[in-house]
């Protein structure tokens, strides 16, 4: 009897408790709102193009970029070595484990700054890690590597460093989005397999 | 009643686990929207405001300038204030927010400042919270990529 009477007040218990909890499946925001704030406001979460640059040129596997604009947008140009998670497809389970992960350091860029915002607050908000912009988007991206120039006389070996780098990289993006649809994934192999060759792998 | 005596730590338990629950629920620093109606919006781009519409606007406003330049000159002064970002939800600070009697327009110059601010408070359950778009689409490309037609992969490297 005492049995049945403390199982039973404890299910109505349980059952009051669950009551209160919000049981839909709607997607929350995981970070408290002030935490979520201080790292808005942070400088933290920017790359910057020739940091986006460098990446590309030395394809540093602790990087992917991720563009977030649509895929038309994406097709017509895109980041050497980007994936395309278009903005509305943010919430698909199949992007899941590329944005929620520990392992590299997702950097998101759209056309500027906006969208990307949007995608980095949200995802920052659901608690997920390692997530960065490249500030200014590819409009900044276009203006600093693809139009770079050198006009000066003398050039420091810093700045002469800068223009490489922006040089190889405006070259590097020319070249895959002047290729056809079908033969950007075979370059890229084509150049892994050349890298490994050089770095003395085998094949 | 000696009955009620042998659960009273049952009843004890669940008591302290249904306060804490309640707390919880009423914590106004955790979220509680869906990220789904926002992302919807910013898609249909129904949290922007152009000027114009802001002040065809019948209902009641209040710009917020969150950044650090003033406000363009198409804006009234008397229907804005300045909160910094990084002040954005100090006690006092939020206390106004909340008591903005119409849609509450968010400002800043640099457009990734007021993009973060709408979906933190968006998120937070402000529903009347716009941002005001004073010059254009900002997310159009102003290049226009040109391929390279010679470009050809090297044999030797396919």
């Amino acid at each position: 009897m005492d049995a049945r009477i403390r199982y039973s007040v404890l299910l109505v218990g349980v059952g009051i408790i669950l009551a209160f909890l919000p049981f839909d499946a709607a997607q929350t925001f995981q970070l408290k709102s002030n935490e979520l704030l201080t790292r808005s406001a942070s400088e933290v979460m920017y790359f910057s193009v020739d940091q986006v640059a460098r990446a590309v040129n030395s394809e540093d596997s602790t990087v992917q970029i991720i563009d977030v604009r649509s895929a038309a947008q994406f097709k017509e140009c895109n980041i050497p070595g980007s994936i395309n998670i278009p903005f509305g497809d943010l919430q698909n389970p199949l992007w899941e484990a590329t944005l929620n992960q520990k392992k590299v350091k997702n950097i998101l860029y759209g056309n500027g700054d906006q969208t990307a915002s949007y995608t980095w607050t949200i995802l920052t908000g659901l608690g997920y890690p390692n997530n960065y912009m490249m500030k200014g988007g590819l409009n900044e991206w276009f203006r600093t590597v693809m139009l770079s120039q050198y006009s000066g006389e003398k050039i420091t070996p810093a700045e002469n460093a800068r223009f490489e780098n922006r040089l190889n990289a405006c070259k590097a993006f020319t070249q895959i989005n002047s290729l056809p649809d079908s033969l950007k994934t075979k370059f890229f192999n084509a150049k892994r397999l050349n890298q490994s060759k050089l770095d003395g792998g085998c094949n | 009643m000696q009955q009620l005596k042998k659960i009273k730590f049952v009843i004890l338990f669940i008591f302290v686990i249904l306060i804490l629950v309640i707390i919880r629920n009423s914590n106004q620093n955790l979220f509680k929207q869906d990220v789904k109606s926002a992302i919807e919006a910013i898609q249909n781009n129904s949290n922007m405001l152009s000027p114009d519409q802001l002040h065809q606007l019948k209902e009641q406003w209040m710009v917020v300038n969150i950044g650090n330049s003033d406000l363009p000159d198409s804006i009234h002064v008397e229907h804005s204030i300045k909160i910094p970002f990084e002040n954005l939800l100090d006690q006092t600070n939020r206390k106004i927010l909340e008591g903005v009697d119409g849609k509450l327009i968010l400002y800043s110059a640099d457009v990734a400042t007021a993009s973060k601010a709408w979906v933190i408070l968006n998120q937070m359950g402000f529903k009347n919270a716009f941002i005001l778009n004073s010059g254009g689409n900002r997310e159009e490309i102003k290049y226009k990529f040109q391929p390279d037609t010679t470009a050809r992969l090297e044999q030797d490297s396919i």
